[in-house]
């Protein structure tokens, strides 16, 4: 049997009109949200609160509440935001990177992605901020001209991190709004409130669908992708340097760029197949973000799982070939000491568990993918924790060493953190359009001028 | 315009609509509210006027400190100190370096108690029972009151008790005489807690009207310390720790002393000595007794011992020791005859302390006594006899006074003399003291007593070393001092001046025409108050010949079944009278690290029998007494021992002590078993529940390989013996690998501060911790919070274990910032918060810190510490930001909010001190005169600190010692700090 690979199956099922397709996509916005949404919006919402207001004591009395100690001297808040800022990797390589590569399946699902990495970097965004211990003073973080000529010190990864993090969030940003101008036209054409009109109309920028906006829209979508692009690596490699910097065994390592990159990419991926499982299903957008479509994340996760996978066996290898005794313990501290229980929950969630992937069936078995992708997370969790975590807590002087112990505040602002993301998340699936209305429409059959007389314009 | 305006005019204005308010009195009410709006929305919480001197006082010179000597009362050794004071309020206390005896250094109590005299909880006013309730008083109300009874006393032939500590001052033991003249009924009864008699009592037995000497430590080549803390809790230790010390300097190998420690529980000296033997108590005579036969056959005949029941073999192998080591003792105690001392621990049998004697006696150690200045006993200690006869009489009402000054009866006192309950049956019980006590809550009148800082007094210890107490600040509160007190009731009315003319009219009586007047009185007074101490040279003690007699029953076979148990004082706490001091409460003990706890001490091989782990509570019986207290399983225990410091769980107590430890001295009886502090037949049962014990280092028993011996095999403990070190020099620098570095090192062309710590002299003890915690404002923050990590200590002493659990070798290693050239903590502070200063010192610029905490998981040595909280809020609610406390703080050290993070800058305020000065009186700035608050209290001289860019300073020569290295060199880090390998004296290359 012959196949001819050079023919892709449709990225969108079911030969949908047009019209469907914008009815489809602006259902959410166009209808009351039901019991459901409130629901879950409440329970997210008390996360947040929950976050709140154990972000609220400690900053009443200061950060001591949490279980960072003395060698310990970053724990969950650094945990957090390393885990979040690789959430929002997923995003930004599926809309910006797979554009470049004209990866057309990216098309239904990119928005959203886009719009988890917005999400992401913010609730990252947050944790530097708090984890210090005078947060009135972040802003001393910023070089800004001043009297006493004190400046910050651009040696300092700390530093590089605010730069990298704020210039991802605002290309995400920007690109992201980019990207909705079209729709949020169509929103405001196919609206008939006066106070959505108007705020789509502002927001719109006097888009008309003309052939020189696509023009200047196409050009301008393309450049910010070309920006995005080295952000996806830049972001995490800088992000890894805080480590990679020190002169800590376990963090002083010249992988952690690549091998943070894989592994934000593929939590991130494991993120966006989550939360699209429901969205799908929900909004009934089995056929603009179809099975197919999860199926190739679910490829890109057993790829960087792997890449991960084997960043963890290099680190082994490495830490025996240097020859550095504390090199070499750390790790054999970390798979078997006090923190073993860490380590190999991160290296199952991370490695074995994804690798169900190679069958065909579990790739493409919604229940059975989410269940690795929440996995996934977890172990991406775990990969911070066992970085952060056992590297600190036994380093060079024995006599210094000590165990880290989350507290519950430390809980509940990991808590808060997901109660912000989701709710930021449930409130995007109900005021912007969660797909691409007009990259869709570009994708689905029949768009494309076609030598074949087959091709039609179903309306 | 005009018209217009007469035409107004012309209408008559209506009065009575018209506001009552004329144009004068609106502006001046909308200016007055203007300001009090402005004034009131100032946040400037209002912290009391900052007014200048209208007239200065003399020697006041506002920020500078100023030095005032006087004498510590803290325990009977009376050590002369030297106040730092700066606008009047005393913030320091280090040792005067003028006095013979301590020379400049003061013990970890010591540098704590200024903490003692600002306390927020301290005796305010006097206090009486009235109606079965606490109430204020007068002093005039109680003085009357006191009076009274006393003479009612004198008249009913009722006995006045008074208890006190050991009596030191001839002057205030001159008062009590007088005090006994006047009430005849008096009986005085100094005692002190926790400590037997029998060294004394056999001293007696052995010589014939001399007093009891010190020794000349110094002077010893070898010292057996047989379950004698001589370096910890035994006799004056800061003496002891310089003396002995002295000998332990690898630049004189020749003279380096040998250290033996026979012991059952692990103490500062056993983790000191060269060779250690495990040794329950009840073998301790033995030992001597084999010495004695081994050594000096012909006598040992003569008490008709013999070879068959005491040789080292028999020994060794009953005992489970190597006889090779016992005999390495014995030939080094023949060898060096007259150049040893032998030294039996106070709570050890009067037969170990006779045996001792006579053994030192015929080796002639006896002229290491220092006959110069022997101990003076002015009023012999009570006994425990003495207190029972006393708690008997006031059981039948034949005591009409217990009058207890600053001592803790109740607490000290065995259960089973009843003190407590015969109290109640006291008319007055009367108790003057600093802090509420469990004996104070059984008496009726609470006398307000002053610290020592505020006081008057003279001490004299050792003959003719006269040290004079002066108070530093007039008392903070309504108190008055002891003897100022009983002055008062003798004459019949208080003056302040009293006491000080009594003493110094006892001076001129008794002291000043021992000194060969070369001035008057006036003058000689005023030189010895500046000085702080007089030493008047005494004709040297001759020996009476030793009585043989004493030996009569020196062959005594101990009770050996069950468990020992091993009574000691605390290493921080005393007697319990430090018990309510943050600072000493939080010093990590110095063997187990433990914090804020006592707990019974047991061989991790013990443990395991009993099926017991760290922190597991067990139930302690002696008899019918018992007491749950948690375990710390200890190396190099003697098994089937326990050991627990006395001192803690105290009941009765302000709230920083409350809840610290357990009242293990429950376990002691007026009978005694082998010693007052040391029962045999005791019971340890596990009693189930686990117990939070919190120490500063993690504990690693010496059988998980995995992290055995990192501290050798990283190289951060570097040490040989003496024998390894004459053949080869260099033996710790062969693996040092040559370092690279990319960049061109900075050049340092004026002062560059370095320090150098001798490993071979640091024992241990964390003297320098109390030192730097005053000197450097460091927050105490509480057990729960060192649970987790954070005290604040900027220095602190590592203590690592090698070898087996069984034979434990032991290390130390105080680490502070090491200050490194290349400082992995500046580059990652994204605020240059923490930066490199020009003469070499790694800074932390408090105001810039934002708190990242990226600069300590970045320092290798973790030496820098952060504020988690306002730790001065967070312990019990704000308890040290309490007024007084305020005045507690050195004003030339920022005091650390909340956020930041902290660590040792080198005394960097004593090194700009002594530039300014060196600026302002023109002179050259060298650095030679700055002397670090760890350096000025370690009573080993282990730390030196100087400029090393000095070729002639101590650091600089330290730094080309064969035996220098620093900490982790392989990070090319480059540390100040040096530290010099320890030496061990041990026949052999290697150590075992």
């Amino acid at each position: 049997m012959s196949i001819d690979y050079s023919l892709e199956p449709s990225i969108i099922e079911g030969k949908p009109g047009l019209a469907s397709i914008d009815s489809t996509i602006a259902a959410p916005m166009e209808t009351r949200p039901n019991k459901n949404f409130y629901m879950a919006l409440s329970v997210t919402l008390t996360m947040l609160g929950i976050g709140a207001v154990c972000l609220g004591y400690s900053f009443y009395y200061g950060m001591g509440l949490w279980g960072n100690n003395n060698p310990v001297g970053w724990g969950f808040d650094i945990v957090n935001f390393v885990f979040w800022i690789g959430i929002g990797h997923a995003g930004t390589l599926i809309s910006a990177i797979l554009f470049l590569f004209r990866q057309k399946w990216r098309t239904g699902i990119s928005r959203f992605a886009e719009g988890m990495t917005i999400f992401a970097v913010m609730t990252a965004g947050i944790f530097p901020l708090i984890h210090v211990g005078r947060p009135w003073l972040d802003g001393y973080l910023m070089p800004y001209p001043n009297q006493h000529g004190l400046w910050v010190n651009f040696t300092s990864p700390l530093v590089w991190d605010v730069f990298a993090v704020s210039t991802y969030f605002i290309v995400s940003a920007i690109f992201w709004y980019i990207g909705l101008i079209p729709d949020l036209a169509t929103l405001r054409d196919r609206t008939v409130d006066k106070i959505r009109k108007t705020i789509y109309s502002i927001f719109s920028l006097g888009w008309r669908h003309s052939n020189r906006h696509w023009h200047h829209y196409e050009m301008s979508y393309i450049i910010l992708a070309g920006f995005a692009t080295p952000l996806v690596l830049s972001v995490h490699t800088i992000v890894s340097f805080d480590f990679a910097v020190s002169i800590l065994p376990g963090w002083h390592s010249t992988i952690f760029p690549p091998y943070f990159v894989a592994g934000a990419v593929f939590s991130g991926f494991a993120m966006v197949q989550n939360a699209l499982i429901f969205v799908r299903k929900i909004f009934n957008y089995e056929h603009i973000i179809t099975l197919d479509t999860l199926e190739k994340m679910n490829k890109i996760m057993i790829a960087t799982g792997s890449m991960v996978g084997y960043a963890y066996a290099m680190e082994f290898f490495i830490a025996w070939y240097s020859g550095s005794p504390l090199e070499t313990f750390v790790f054999v501290n970390r798979a078997f000491g006090d923190y073993a229980w860490a380590y190999w929950i991160m290296v199952s969630c991370n490695v074995i568990f994804p690798q169900l992937f190679w069958f065909k069936k579990i790739r493409r078995s919604i229940p059975l993918m989410f269940v690795v992708g929440v996995f996934v997370n977890i172990g991406m969790w775990f990969e911070r924790f066992v970085i952060v975590v056992t590297s600190l807590s036994r380093d060079f002087l024995p006599s210094s060493w000590a165990y880290y112990k989350p507290t519950l505040y430390d809980i509940g602002i990991l808590i808060g953190s997901f109660g912000l993301f989701f709710s930021l998340l449930l409130i995007f699936t109900r005021t912007l359009p969660v797909v691409s209305i007009a990259e869709v429409k570009a994708v689905s059959d029949g768009a494309q001028p076609t030598h074949h007389a087959g091709g039609s314009h179903a309306e | 315009m005009i018209g217009e305006h007469i035409h107004d005019n012309e209408e008559k204005p209506n009065l009575e609509e018209m506001s009552p308010l004329s144009r004068r009195n609106f502006i001046a009410i909308l200016g007055a509210s203007a300001a009090f709006t402005a004034v009131s929305c100032t946040d400037y919480p209002d912290k009391g006027k900052i007014v200048p001197y209208n007239k200065k006082p003399e020697e006041i010179t506002p920020g500078k400190a100023n030095f005032y000597a006087s004498t510590c009362n803290a325990c009977p050794h009376s050590c002369g100190v030297l106040v730092k004071t700066r606008e009047g309020r005393p913030i320091k206390i280090d040792g005067n370096p003028e006095h013979p005896v301590n020379q400049g250094k003061i013990c970890a109590k010591g540098q704590s108690n200024i903490l003692n005299m600002y306390d927020p909880e301290r005796l305010k006013v006097p206090q009486v029972i009235r109606d079965e309730k606490l109430v204020n008083s007068t002093w005039k109300e109680v003085d009357s009151t006191i009076i009274t009874a006393l003479n009612q006393a004198v008249k009913d032939g009722k006995e006045i008790a008074v208890l006190c500590n050991t009596i030191t001052s001839p002057s205030f033991a001159k008062l009590i005489s007088e005090f006994k003249e006047k009430f005849p009924t008096t009986k005085i009864y100094p005692y002190e807690a926790f400590v037997t008699d029998n060294r004394n009592t056999a001293w007696k037995a052995c010589y014939d009207n001399i007093p009891q000497f010190a020794f000349k430590w110094d002077k010893a080549k070898v010292i057996l310390s047989l379950d004698a803390d001589i370096l910890g809790t035994e006799g004056n230790h800061v003496e002891q720790i310089r003396q002995i010390t002295s000998k332990r300097s690898a630049d004189e190998l020749k003279s380096f002393s040998r250290i033996y420690s026979a012991e059952a529980g692990m103490s500062i000296t056993g983790m000191n000595a060269d060779y250690r033997f495990r040794l329950a108590p009840q073998q301790q005579l033995d030992l001597v007794l084999t010495l004695l036969v081994e050594l000096f056959p012909r006598e040992a005949a003569e008490l008709s011992l013999n070879t068959v029941d005491y040789s080292f073999t028999k020994f060794a192998s009953v005992n489970g020791l190597s006889s090779e080591n016992i005999k390495q003792l014995f030939s080094d105690l023949r060898q060096h005859a007259g150049e040893s001392i032998v030294y039996a621990g106070d709570k050890l049998p009067g037969e170990v302390h006779i045996a001792v004697n006579y053994l030192n006696e015929l080796l002639g150690n006896t002229r290491l006594y220092d006959t110069e200045s022997p101990v003076v006993e002015y009023i012999s200690n009570a006994t425990v006899q003495d207190f029972e006869q006393l708690s008997t009489n006031m059981k039948n009402g034949k005591v009409g006074i217990l009058l207890n000054l600053n001592t803790n009866p109740v607490f000290h006192l065995p259960e089973d003399i009843g003190f407590a309950g015969s109290m109640s049956k006291v008319r007055y019980a009367i108790s003057l003291l600093e802090n509420l006590n469990e004996t104070s809550k059984l008496s009726n009148i609470i006398l307000s007593g002053s610290h020592f800082l505020e006081s008057w007094g003279d001490y004299a210890r050792r003959a003719g070393i006269y040290s004079l107490q002066q108070p530093q600040i007039s008392p903070l509160y309504d108190t008055r001092q002891k003897e100022a007190v009983l002055l008062s009731w003798i004459r019949g009315a208080y003056n302040e001046q009293d006491w000080h003319d009594y003493i110094m009219s006892n001076w001129e009586k008794e002291v000043y025409p021992k000194v060969a007047p070369a001035a008057d009185f006036k003058t000689f007074w005023n030189t010895s108050l500046h000085d702080g101490v007089t030493a008047i040279a005494q004709n040297k003690v001759v020996f009476s010949e030793f009585k043989k007699d004493s030996l009569k029953n020196i062959r005594v076979k101990y009770p050996t079944q069950d468990f020992t148990v091993i009574f000691s004082e605390s290493f921080s706490l005393g007697d319990g009278h430090f018990a309510n001091n943050g600072w000493l409460l939080e010093l990590p003990h110095p063997v187990s690290k433990v914090v804020w706890d006592n707990y019974a001490s047991i061989a991790p091989a013990t443990a395991t029998e009993l099926g017991l782990t760290f922190g597991d509570m067990v139930e302690i019986s002696i008899n019918n007494r018992k007491q749950k207290i948690p375990v710390f399983l200890q190396p190099g225990m003697a098994e089937k021992v326990a050991t627990i410091e006395l001192g803690w769980g105290r009941k009765e107590i302000c709230e920083v002590g409350l809840g610290a430890g357990f009242p293990a001295q429950s376990l002691l009886s007026k009978a005694g078993g082998l010693t007052q502090l040391i029962y045999s037949g005791a019971k340890i049962g596990k009693a189930g529940e686990k117990y939070k014990l919190v120490t500063t280092q993690e504990n690693h028993l010496l059988d998980e390989l995995f992290v055995k011996d990192l501290h050798l095999r990283r190289h951060i403990i570097r040490e040989g013996t003496i024998e390894k070190y004459q053949k080869e020099p260099n033996f710790i620098k062969v693996e040092k690998e040559k370092q690279l570095s990319m960049l061109k090192p900075h050049e340092y062309t004026g002062e560059k501060w370095a320090m150098a710590i001798d490993l071979s002299k640091c024992i241990g003890c964390g003297i320098c911790v109390t030192a730097c915690n005053v000197e450097n404002n460091v927050a105490v923050v509480g057990k729960t919070e060192v649970s987790k990590g954070r005290e604040m200590h900027w220095i602190r002493i590592d203590r690592y274990y090698s070898g087996s659990n069984e034979e434990p070798i032991v290390s130390n290693q105080p680490v502070m910032c090491q200050q490194c050239d290349n400082a992995p903590c500046e580059n990652v502070c994204p605020v240059v918060a923490t930066n490199h200063s020009p003469d070499g010192l790694n800074q932390m610029v408090y105001n810039r810190c934002v708190g990242t905490r990226y600069c300590s998981n970045n320092c290798p040595y973790k030496v820098r510490r952060y504020n988690f909280f306002d730790f001065r809020d967070r312990l019990a609610d704000g308890y040290y930001q309490q007024d007084s406390l305020s005045l507690l703080h050195n004003p030339e050290v920022t005091v650390r909010p909340r956020g930041v993070m902290e660590k040792c800058t080198f005394c960097v305020h004593k090194i700009t001190e002594a530039r300014q000065t060196a600026s302002a009186e023109g002179t050259k700035f060298d650095g030679s005169n700055i002397v670090t608050a760890c350096q000025e209290a370690c009573p080993a001289g282990a730390i030196s600190f100087g400029n090393v860019n000095d070729p002639e300073s101590a650091v600089s020569k330290a730094r080309e010692n064969n035996l220098g290295y620093s900490l982790l060199e392989e990070l090319n880090t480059n540390p100040n700090v040096t530290y010099i390998a320890k030496l061990r004296n041990i026949n052999s290359e290697d150590i075992t």
